[in-house]
C-alpha cells in the first residue's frame, strides 16, 4: 500500500535534483478535456503523455488538461508550449501519435509538422 | 461517450470552469440495493435555478465566446442514467457550488460499463493541480464494505514544492488509485 511516508522520500530525491538542475519548467503540454475531446478519446491521449513523462523521467516538463478550444473537428487536441517559441498545437492524436511527439519534439526539440494543425496564438 | 467514467470526466471539467477549488467524487457501488452511484460536489460558481434547467437541455452552453451551439455533457449523461433505470439529480447554489447525482442500476443490461476509472481519476489530479480533490469509492456487498479514501491535498502538503507531474509522483498517484480501485472492486464494473 502506497503511503505519505513514500512521498516524503519522493520530495527529497526530486529536491535534490531541482538543486542540480535550478527547477525550471522547460515545455508545458495542454490536452484538450472538452466534451468533444473527451469523446474521441482525449483521455488516452493525457494518460499517454503521463505514462511517457513517468518511462523517460522527464522532470522538467508539465502536463494540463483545458477545456475546449474550438477544434472540435480535430480532437484530440494538444498544444505544446515553450518559453520564447511559438506555441505549437497538433490534432488528431493518438496515444501512438503522442509517443512519437514526445520523442521527436518533447524530447529532442524536432516539431512533428505532418501532426500540426495550428501554430503561435 | 463509451462510459461512464468520461461522463465523470466531462463533469469534472466542468466543475474546473466553474472555478472549483475543491471536487469531491463518490463512486458508491451497492450490490444489496442494486445501484451505482456518482456523487460528484464542487465549490464552483454554481448556477441560478434558470441556467441549471437550461444546463439539461443539449442546446444550452456557457462556451458562448465560440461558435459552438450545443452543450451535450450533461443531457446526455442524464440520457445514460435514466436508460439504465437510473435517475439523474443536479442542485446548485450560486456562489456556493453544485452537487451532481447520478444513479445507475447495477444490473440494468442498457448500464454502460464504469470503464477507466483510474486514467480518468489520474489525469483529472495531474492535469488540474489548482484544484483539490477529494476522492471516495465505496464497495458495498451483503456482507461487507471497503472503502477508498484519496485526498490530494494532503498529497500536495507533502510534496511542498514538488510538482504532481513529477514522474514519481504520476507513479505514485496511478498505483495508489489502483490499489484502491482493486480494492473497491471497481476495476471491472
Amino acid at each position: 500500500m502506497k503511503t505519505l511516508a513514500d512521498l516524503k522520500k519522493i520530495r527529497e530525491k526530486a529536491q535534490e535534483e531541482m538543486k542540480l538542475r535550478g527547477g525550471n519548467v522547460r515545455m508545458k503540454i495542454v490536452v484538450g478535456m472538452g466534451t468533444s475531446g473527451i469523446a474521441m478519446g482525449a483521455r488516452e491521449v493525457m494518460k499517454t503523455f503521463l505514462e511517457e513523462i513517468s518511462n523517460r523521467s522527464l522532470t522538467d516538463v508539465l502536463v494540463t488538461q483545458t477545456g475546449e478550444k474550438g477544434l472540435s473537428s480535430m480532437e484530440p487536441v494538444v498544444d505544446v508550449i515553450e518559453d520564447g517559441k511559438d506555441k505549437i498545437t497538433y490534432g488528431n492524436m493518438s496515444p501512438e501519435k503522442v509517443k512519437k511527439v514526445v520523442v521527436e519534439h518533447i524530447v529532442n526539440g524536432r516539431i512533428v509538422s505532418e501532426y500540426v494543425v495550428a501554430t503561435g496564438n | 461517450m463509451q462510459d461512464i467514467s468520461l461522463h465523470l470526466l466531462d463533469v469534472i471539467e466542468n466543475s474546473v470552469r466553474a472555478g472549483a477549488k475543491q471536487i469531491k467524487v463518490r463512486v458508491i457501488q451497492n450490490g444489496p440495493d442494486n445501484y451505482l452511484r456518482l456523487i460528484i460536489e464542487d465549490d464552483g460558481c454554481g448556477m441560478d435555478s434558470q441556467t441549471l434547467e437550461m444546463a439539461q437541455n443539449p442546446f444550452y452552453t456557457t462556451k458562448e465566446e465560440r461558435e459552438k451551439k450545443v452543450g451535450l455533457g450533461i443531457p446526455l449523461f442524464k440520457q445514460n442514467a435514466e436508460a439504465s433505470g437510473g435517475a439523474f439529480k443536479i442542485a446548485s447554489e450560486p456562489g456556493f457550488g453544485t452537487v451532481m447525482t447520478v444513479d445507475f442500476q447495477l444490473d440494468h443490461i442498457d448500464r454502460m460499463p464504469l470503464g477507466n476509472l483510474k486514467d480518468t481519476l489520474l489525469g483529472a489530479v495531474v492535469g488540474h493541480p489548482e484544484v483539490d480533490f477529494y476522492l471516495n469509492l465505496i464497495y458495498q456487498s451483503g456482507c461487507c464494505k471497503q472503502s477508498f479514501l484519496f485526498d490530494t491535498a494532503a498529497i500536495k502538503e507533502e510534496l511542498g514544492d514538488i510538482p504532481l507531474t513529477y514522474p514519481d509522483v504520476i507513479e505514485y498517484i496511478d498505483q495508489s488509485l489502483y490499489e484502491g480501485i482493486l480494492n473497491t472492486r471497481m476495476e471491472d464494473v
